[in-house]
């Protein structure tokens, strides 16, 4: 618990010049985070909207992936998909219907809000979330961060 | 060649039935080199349509074959192929994420083997996020059986309009043609069998082709019709002209009394009159002139000759001998027609003939005895001496005879038995000289005798014996009279000297006083 009070305000530091070189800092700071026993140390923006948007089912390290998405229409949804793929969340949930119809793919699985994320993160070793920075602690591994788009 | 003729046998005799299947081969030949084109141009046209209209299909399902490709979900691509392939069109589809076929179905029967079976309208597939990311491929198979029964149905259109056209088209024509110009020709047609050949007589044009070339046609008939019955009067006019002046000239051949004949070079004659025959009898055939005048073969072979090498006629008395003894002559009188051929005459101059010798024989004969004269021995001896001249050879002798005791007889028993003495002579001398030899009576009891072509004198002199001796013997008078008398002869040679019979005559004449001198009946040889 120590370690995540310090770590808060050193990522918050660490974070300060990206933020700083955004024109208009988005209103959210969101990093893509996993299990630290995933065996992931970073991955590239097309990995994660691959394994984001059920083009594949495993991570890097081979480990079967199982993203969470943060509520339905929740801000931090809503600025993953704005800044991964530049599509609107109505976008993306046609997108998913279309899936969901065939049954082979499903969407990443919902969780109430950023914490619940960082919870099932800690858990789960497939686990892969995208989080406001401000939830991340210690349990969990970055591995992207996410840029504002311009 | 029996292709084409039995082509020309199937050939319609009309007009119309011709021009109609004329049209009709044109038209199908036509259309069916249209019917190819458009096949070939409207199976390109409905392949890029069809393409087109598949395309326009990818396009519809593109965006959820892109999510199929990216997340690689058979699924989603099985729906979408089923969907696709309730197209009709659509044979088979076929799509691939990452190099790998993510679901394929083709419809059975469209068997994917042949090459050219299947159309295959291919695109790209790019993921739902990155415009340059390829995360697949689409194909899709057009159905040529399709493409092929789009098209052919076009072509069978296409077919049905062209031909309806054609059968529209084909009795249009036909009608045009019949009513255009096989009926007006057949009208003028019927015309010309109905006409006439006589003047005056003229085809009615077709009302309504007074301006066109039908109406031209008939005009020019017309004009040859009138031409051809003015030349036809012409000519009835001359024949008849011609038929009269033969006639007539027929008749004077007949009825003339002058023989006409034609003749060749060869002497064969072409024709000959009824006087023709009459003058020398019917020709033989081979009808040759030289065949009726046999005697003058020579001489009518010359005058043929002769005429035709000058171009100038030419005419001969011909003396004749008639089948009873008589003598005929004839005069002929040939014309050149040509090169070969002869126009004669003959006439008959027995009469004119007879005349002449009459008025001839009156001039040179003495009446008394039937001797030549003193005329007739100087013609004579002029014409021997004109032969001498030919042939300088000829030996002439001259005897002048002068009678002894005549005029004892004359004063005793009168000039009747006088008359008789020199008939006596006159007879003993033709019988002793030949009948070339002329013998003559000059006047009183003188005789002359001309021996032609004796050149032996003691042939000469043994005449003259002959002579003194036969006429020395006692002659009748009459009333059972006897006298005799006697001769002297003077005999002359004609010499190569002598140019006339004067000096010939002369050295006679003196040969026989010589002879009478020496004391009578006897001779002497100048």
């Amino acid at each position: 618990m120590r370690h995540l009070l310090i770590a808060i305000p050193l990522l918050l530091l660490a974070a300060l010049p990206g933020l700083s070189l955004g024109a208009k800092p988005p209103t959210k700071d969101l990093v893509v985070i996993v299990n630290p026993a995933s065996g992931v140390t970073a991955l590239q923006p097309g990995d994660v909207v691959n394994i984001f948007m059920g083009r594949y089912r495993k991570l890097p390290s081979g480990i079967v992936a199982f993203p969470i998405d943060i509520g339905e229409r929740s801000p931090e949804r809503e600025q993953f998909y704005r800044q991964l793929v530049h599509k609107s969340l109505a976008e993306v949930d046609a997108y998913w219907a279309r899936l969901v119809f065939s049954g082979q793919t499903s969407p990443p699985l919902q969780v109430p809000d950023g914490k619940t994320a960082v919870q099932l993160v800690a858990g789960n070793r497939a686990a892969i979330a995208y989080v406001d920075r401000s939830v991340v602690d210690e349990r969990v591994k970055v591995v992207l961060e996410l840029e504002s788009a311009p | 060649m029996s292709i084409s003729r039995s082509v020309k046998r199937l050939m319609p005799k009309s007009i119309v039935a011709r021009t109609t299947l004329a049209i009709v081969l044109l038209a199908l030949l036509l259309g069916a080199v249209f019917a190819g084109l458009a096949a070939w141009t409207l199976q390109n046209n409905e392949k890029d349509r069809l393409t087109t209209r598949l395309d326009a299909l990818l396009q519809t399902v593109e965006k959820t074959v892109s999510i199929a490709c990216f997340v690689k979900d058979g699924a989603l691509a099985r729906e979408i192929v089923s969907g696709l392939m309730s197209n009709e069109a659509v044979a088979g589809v076929r799509i691939i994420a990452d190099g790998q076929t993510l679901y394929e179905q083709i419809r059975p029967g469209a068997a994917v083997s042949a090459a050219g079976e299947m159309l295959p309208i291919s695109h790209l597939i790019h993921s739902p996020f990155d415009k340059h990311q390829e995360v697949g491929e689409i194909v899709l198979f057009a159905s040529q059986a399709t493409l092929h029964e789009l098209a052919w149905s076009y072509v069978r259109y296409v077919l049905f309009v062209l031909g309806l056209e054609v059968a529209l088209m084909s009795l249009a024509v036909a009608w045009v043609v019949y009513n255009l110009i096989t009926r007006p020709i057949k009208s003028i047609s019927d015309e010309l069998h109905r006409l006439e050949l006589r003047t005056g007589m003229r085809l009615r044009v077709p009302r309504r082709n007074k301006q066109d070339e039908l109406g031209r046609l008939v005009s020019d008939v017309n004009a040859l019709i009138s031409k051809l019955t003015s030349l036809i009067d012409t000519e009835r006019k001359l024949r008849l002209e011609r038929e009269t002046s033969e006639r007539r000239l027929s008749l004077i051949f007949e009825k003339v009394d002058a023989g006409l004949f034609e003749v060749e070079r060869n002497g064969l004659l072409h024709s000959w009159n009824p006087a023709f025959v009459r003058t020398l009898g019917s020709p033989p055939e081979p009808p040759e002139l030289q065949a009726l005048l046999p005697a003058h073969e020579a001489q009518l072979r010359t005058l043929i000759d002769e005429s035709l090498n000058s171009g100038e006629p030419r005419e001969a008395d011909l003396e004749l001998r008639a089948q009873d003894g008589h003598t005929q002559w004839a005069e002929i009188s040939l014309t050149p027609m040509d090169n070969v051929m002869l126009q004669g005459v003959i006439n008959d101059i027995t009469e004119r003939k007879r005349a002449e010798f009459a008025a001839q024989q009156l001039a040179s004969r003495d009446t008394l005895t039937g001797l030549l004269n003193r005329r007739g021995i100087d013609a004579g001896l002029a014409a021997v001496f004109e032969d001498r001249h030919r042939e300088p050879d000829l030996a002439i002798a001259l005897m002048l005879i002068d009678l002894d005791y005549f005029k004892q007889v004359n004063d005793t028993y009168g000039h009747a038995a006088g008359d008789i003495v020199l008939c006596r002579v006159a007879d003993i001398l033709e019988r002793i000289v030949r009948r070339t030899d002329l013998v003559a009576r000059p006047g009183g009891d003188e005789f002359t005798i001309v021996l032609v072509g004796i050149d032996n004198i003691s042939k000469i002199e043994q005449i003259a014996q002959t002579i003194i001796d036969e006429v020395r013997k006692p002659l009748d008078i009459g009333n059972e009279l006897q006298v005799q008398i006697g001769a002297s002869i003077g005999i002359a040679l004609i010499r190569a000297d002598d140019d006339s019979p004067a000096s010939a005559l002369h050295r006679a004449d003196e040969a026989m006083y010589v002879a009478k001198q020496a004391g009578r009946c006897r001779f002497h040889v100048a």
